[in-house]
Order: C-alpha cells, then structure tokens, then sequence
C-alpha cells in the first residue's frame, strides 16, 4: 500500500504482514514514515493505494462493524492522550468505552466503576491501585506512561502499536517500560513498535526498516544483533538521499 | 449546591467535568413534562404559514426598502450607543482602576467607591432605561443611543478597570522609579498589554449592541424591531421574514468581520479569557479606533440624533411615598411572588441556555450536516429578539413562566451555543482522534476527548450568562406571570410612576446580589484543582 504526500510520497509501495504473538520493531530515521504507517495500521489514515486487512478481511463498511475491527487494535500514543480532566479510574474506564453503551459511559464519569479489573491493570504495570482514585493531572511522567499502558490493557486489542514510546525517558525507564510492553505482547497478541534505539532490539522478533517511505529491510531480530547488524543499520541511517 | 459536593473527595458522586456539561439539560425533564399542559392547537396553522413564509420572504421593494430604512436605523443607533460606551467605559473605566488611583494620587478608596456606584447603572437593563428614558424626553433618536451607552458603559468600564488591575505593575513601577511622569508611565506600560483585550470585548459589545438596538425597536423604539413586531402582530409573515433575512445578513457579516480581526490581530477568545499583546498590528488597531470617531459622527448627523433632546425633560408626575395612598399600593403588590417568579424563570431559562449546546452538540455528532445546521439555528436564535420569540410561542402554548422561559433560553442558548462551538474548534482534536483510533463512537469520543476540556470555562460563561439573563428577563414581561418583568411594564402601562421606581430599585438589588452570587460561582469553576 502507499500513502501520498505533498511531493514525494508518506509511504510508497510497503507490504507488510504481522503475524498473532509477533513482536515487531519499526527502525527509521526521523521522517522516513513510522508515524504513517502506524496511522494506517490504526485506521486512522486510509491509504491512497493499496489495501490493509484486518484478519483477512478489508475494513468493514459500516461505521460501527468498523469501530468494532478497530476496538480489536489498540494504540500507545506518543503523547500517551490521557484526559487531564478525569481521574486514573475514569481514563482506565476510557478504554473501555467503545465496548460499553451510553448508560455505563455516563456512569464512568459519576461513580467509580469495574474497581477490580481497573485495579489488575494498574498492578499489571506496577502500579498501586490506590491510585485510582487519583486525578491524572497529579501523576508523574512515569506514572503517566504506565497509566497509558495499563489502559491499553483494559482495552485488551489483539494489535499493540505503539509510536515511539520510549523517546522521552531515560535509559533505565525506557528499559523497563519495553519490557512492560513486550511482556503483554504473548500470543495471539502483537506488537508493532516504533523505535529510535537499535540497542534496545533484544526482545523483538522482526525488525522493520522504514526509510523515506520505503521499506528497507524486514529481517528477523537476530539478524540486526550487535555486530551482524552493523551493515544494514548504517544503510537505514546513512546520511543523503 | 453541587459545587460542594465536587470539593470534597470523600463524597460519593462526583459528576466529572464533562458530565457537569450535561447536567444543566436536566432542565428539559420537568419541562416536557409540563409542556403537553401548556400547549393549545390553536395557532398550529399559524405556525406553518410562518414557517413556510421563511421560504416565500416578501420582495417587494416597498417593503424591502422600507426594511432597509428600518435596518439602517437599527444598525445605526447600535453603533452610536456602543461608540458612547466604549468612551464613556473607557473614561469611566480608568477612573474605577485601583492601579492608576494609586499611581497618580498614592490611595485607591476612590477607585472602589466608583466601582460600587457604577454597578446602579449595570443592573438596569438597557430596555429599561430606553422606558425610562422614553417617559422623561419623549420618543427622540437620541433614547436608544443612551438606553444602549448607560449599562454597556458601565459594563465596558467594570471590564476596563479589571483588565488595567489584573495587569503586571512591574513594568509600571519600572517607568514610576525611573522619574517619568504618572500618565505618560501609565500610557507606556498599561497601553499595549490592554489593547487586544479591550478591543476583542468592543467587538463583542457591538454584537450585543445591535442585538439590543433591535429589541429596544420591538418595544417601540423604533427602527427594524418595530417593524418586526408590526408584521408579526399583523401576521404578516412574508414581510416578517423579509425584515429577519436582512438582520441575519448583516450579523453575519458582523460577526464573521470581528472573527477576521480577531484573528488577525491574535487577540485572546472569549472562553480564553486570557491576555494577548499587540504586537505588529497596534497602528493598525489605532488606525481602526480613530476611524470610528468621523463615522460615529456621520451616523449621528444621518439619524438626527441631538444630545440636546436630553436636557428638555420633563419630570415624572410622583404623587410623593408621603402620602399613604402611594404607599399602600406599593405594599399591596405581591412582592414575594414576583420575585420568586423572576428568579424561577432566571433559573429554568439559564439551564436552558446553558445546557442545550453541549446536549445538542452530542447527539449531532455523527452527521456533519446535522452539525451545520445546528450552528445556523444558533445564528437564528441570538439574533432573534426573545420578545418575538415569546409572541411566536404564544401561538402554541400558554401565557406564562414556560412561554417566557423557553423564549429566553433559546435566545441565550444561541449566544452559548456559539461560544461552545468556538471553545471546541480552538481545543486539540488529538484526545478525540485517539478515541476514534480505538473504535469509539463520534458521541463517546466527543464527550471524553474534547468536552472535559471545555467544560469548566463554558460553565464558567454560564454563570456569567446566568446574571445577564436575570437581568434580561424584562424582556419577555409582555407574556405575562413572569415576575418582576411583567409587573414592571403593567407599571408602565398604567401611569403608576412609584411602582415602577419601586419595581426598577428591587430589580436592580437583585440583579447586584446576583452578580456577587455568579461572581463566586465562575471563581470556584476557574479555580486550579
């Protein structure tokens, strides 16, 4: 599939298939269409040629068939789109709304609901359930990520994709949040994970190289471990056109 | 009320931000509940025939340029009347600032006692100065202009002198230390930082002018709102829409050229209620101001508006509160009642109008069409006069509180509406897109991405909007049992002078105790949690 641009195309001619319980690295200097092909895996930017299949099925035509393929894929944003306004319950809650009808919805923002499961989930990534009753606004940038990863949980998608989520923390954060996220990424569920970090490949299966729009190399991770690697990563991030 | 209940964390329901956004359409439970009682058949066909007549507007260029004269007129006294309150504001203004009282002269009592002294002329509301007015010099042009520069003057000076002291005196008191003169330091360091925001409040004030202008004409001050109201009462509809066509292209026009410099010139959005500076445009902006001056004067010339009319008055024949007859009629009115009244359509109409944008909003979310036409309504809805809007309504249902209530609501559900609208297009979208990215509908990501944002400064807005519409609901008076309004213009009517004074100073009290009251309310919804 492609995608076009103002110029040259977002994405041109990328075929990809990501298989249950694969964990899968996007690798790719600044602009090369990581971020694209993430809206496009998401359903959120349809491409301009091309297809994308969801299970073997294109996406559905009616809006709420759609919404249901797209409940089944769940997305760690890069500024993690947390609601400031609403407590740690309600933003776990969040996810999942597009399961949950009107009623539960408006309950959500008046009465604490699904304690338990809200709490597994902040357990899940080390976090203390007695959080929840916390304002989000009041968490730490660590706490903060967790809080979106455990709301992906309750959203509990078959696709994890995630837009480089590690780019804002430190070293020893960074490294335990991958591990959080490959840890959740057991069969049948996946991951598609943006990266700026070749030394952080370790617990992937595939590594994607994405570079101007084009896909360089789709091998598996052991292929870029420290030494064999060198060659590939330095074509991924060589200077020039 | 539930303010409390948000400030304790110990208390049970705890109504998130976005669902604090709906609860004011609570309203509409009792309301529908009483509405199959109020309604009569009896103007159904009526209604269709005006419904219809929206369509088939009356071209005849008779009428038209008899609309025309009529919208000219209107449009003109609004300018005139907002042109005097923005200098009368402005003057009066910086008289009532702390920061300048203390600059200048080392002390700031005078500044204060100002302040309470122009809240008099504020809680009347503008139709109720046009009245008074109308008895003392009789119907001159010159009625409407200062009906409209009375309140909105003292309006514009109240935003004035809080802008000036919400300022940084830093830079002031650098220019002061250094040895320059108070009014040329004050200029200096006070002139560019409120600019943008004075100019963004004028041009909202003009809308509001020329919304006034109108309603002052319904009630026969003359120009456009006159001949709406004629046609209407004559049921001439096609000659009604033909008037509407015409008042609703020109606020466009309005409205959009005030966005376009708002824009151009970056200045702060209503709900924003923030600062801007002015930046490269600041000649501009002068050079906008300074040509208001010649037109305001051809405006006055054209209309044949003389200052002069005011000084021929002629007093109020009071028979005196001495004598026992006077005040015996004033003891006799039903004074609980009436204020009860007034403050129970207060409330449903503020619920009304404050609740209705977001609850429409959501269920429009789906259909982009449906959307549209929901901002369209909204442009119908401020820019109709509520007094028509009541008279309309009283071809389907009963004289009375729900009749007024709903004609006021809707009113001021158009203004919010707007503002909602604005305050949403302003918000990032990203909350909303990730919500859709995960497969929740338009309704839900709405809700959750972008009202908790907006939530507390549009309820903020709401308060305010609440102590306007107290002092509003003169305006609907002619449907009757409406409380204090309705009294008031019975008052008028019938040549009892002591009533009316009587029934003006309680409406005002009230009005100043609701202004405190809504004061409170917006402070503690802007408050940080």
């Amino acid at each position: 599939m492609a995608v076009a641009g103002r110029g040259a195309p977002r994405l041109g001619g990328v075929s990809l298939v990501i298989r249950p319980g694969e964990r899968v690295a996007l690798l790719g200097p600044s602009g090369a269409g990581k971020s694209t092909l993430l809206a496009v895996a998401n359903g959120l930017l349809p491409p301009s040629a091309g297809q994308v299949l969801w299970q073997g099925q294109p996406p559905a035509r009616s809006g709420r068939a759609r919404r249901r393929q797209q409940a089944r894929i769940g997305t760690l944003w890069q500024d993690l789109c947390l609601i400031e306004e609403l407590s740690v319950q309600q933003n776990l809650n969040a996810g999942r709304l597009a399961a949950w009808g009107w009623p539960k919805a408006l309950l959500n923002l008046l009465l604490p609901l699904e304690t338990a499961a809200n709490a597994e989930a902040l357990r899940q990534v080390d976090l203390a359930p007695q959080l929840l009753a916390q304002p989000v606004a009041a968490l730490s940038g660590g706490q903060r990520q967790r809080l979106a990863i455990a709301r992906l949980l309750r959203q509990n998608p078959t696709l994890l994709l995630a837009d480089e989520p590690l780019a804002s923390l430190d070293p020893r954060l960074a490294a335990a949040l991958l591990a959080l996220l490959l840890a959740q990424a057991a069969a049948p569920r996946a991951l598609l994970l943006s990266l700026h970090r070749p030394d952080l490949l370790a617990g992937f299966d595939r590594v994607i190289g994405l570079r101007a729009g084009r896909l360089l190399f789709d091998r598996p991770a052991a292929a870029l471990a420290p030494g064999a690697g060198t060659a590939l990563l330095a074509e991924l991030y060589r200077s020039g056109g | 009320m539930s303010a409390r209940l948000w400030k304790r964390p110990a208390a049970a329901l705890r109504p998130a931000p976005p669902l604090l956004l709906l609860l004011p359409a609570l309203v509409l439970l009792p309301l529908l509940a009483v509405l199959p009682f109020q309604l009569h058949g009896g103007g159904l066909e009526l209604l269709g025939q005006f419904a219809w007549a929206a369509l088939t507007p009356c071209l005849d260029p008779l009428v038209l340029g008899s609309a025309l004269r009529g919208l000219a007129t209107t449009v003109g006294m609004a300018l005139l009347g907002w042109a005097a309150s923005l200098v009368l504001g402005l003057a009066l203004g910086l008289a009532s600032s702390r920061t300048i009282w203390r600059s200048c002269c080392g002390c700031d009592w005078p500044a204060g006692l100002l302040r309470r002294l122009l809240a008099v002329p504020r809680a009347i509301h503008e139709l109720l100065w046009g009245l008074l007015l109308l008895q003392l010099v009789g119907l001159q042009p010159v009625v409407a202009v200062v009906a409209i520069a009375l309140p909105f003057g003292a309006l514009v000076a109240r935003v004035v002198s809080d802008l000036i002291d919400a300022l940084d005196r830093r830079r002031l008191n650098a220019l002061l230390s250094a040895g320059a003169p108070a009014p040329s330091a004050l200029l200096t360091a006070l002139g560019p930082p409120l600019l943008p925001g004075l100019l963004s409040y004028g041009g909202y004030r003009l809308e509001c002018a020329l919304r006034s202008a109108t309603l002052l004409g319904v009630f026969g001050l003359g120009g456009l709102g006159t001949e709406l109201k004629l046609t209407l009462q004559s049921l001439q509809f096609d000659e009604l829409w033909t008037g509407l066509w015409l008042l609703l292209a020109v606020m466009l026009a309005l409205e959009t050229g005030l966005g376009w410099l708002r824009r151009r010139w970056l200045m702060p959005s209503r709900l924003a209620l923030g600062q801007g500076s002015v930046g490269r445009r600041g000649r501009e902006m002068l050079l906008v101001l300074a040509g208001l001056l010649p037109l305001a004067a051809g405006v006055g010339w054209a209309l044949g508006v003389d200052p002069r009319a005011l000084l021929a008055w002629q007093a109020l024949p009071l028979a005196g509160l001495g004598q026992g007859a006077a005040l015996q009629q004033l003891l006799a009115l039903p004074w609980a009642a009436l204020i009860g009244g007034t403050l129970g359509l207060t409330l449903l109409a503020a619920a009304l109008a404050v609740g209705l944008p977001p609850l429409l909003l959501l269920l429009c979310a789906p259909w982009p069409p449906l959307r549209w036409l929901l901002r369209f309504s909204w442009l119908l809805g401020r820019l109709w006069p509520p007094p028509l809007t009541a008279l309309l309504l009283l071809l389907l249902l009963q004289p009375g509180l729900v009749c007024a209530a709903l004609a006021l609501g809707l009113h001021n559900a158009g203004i919010l509406g707007r503002l909602l609208a604005e305050g949403l297009a302003d918000a990032s979208p990203a909350l909303e897109r990730a919500l859709a990215a995960a497969g929740v509908g338009p309704r839900l990501a709405l809700l959750y991405g972008r009202y908790p944002a907006i939530a507390r400064p549009y309820l903020a807005y709401g308060a305010y909007r609440a102590d306007v519409l107290l002092r509003e609901t003169v305006v609907v008076g002619l449907v009757g049992a409406t409380g204090l309004g309705s009294q008031l213009l019975e008052s008028l009517s019938s040549f009892a002078w002591e009533q009316l004074l009587a029934l003006v100073a309680v409406y005002a009290l009230l009005t100043l105790a609701g202004e405190e009251l809504s004061d409170r309310l917006r402070r503690r919804l802007l408050a940080p949690h």
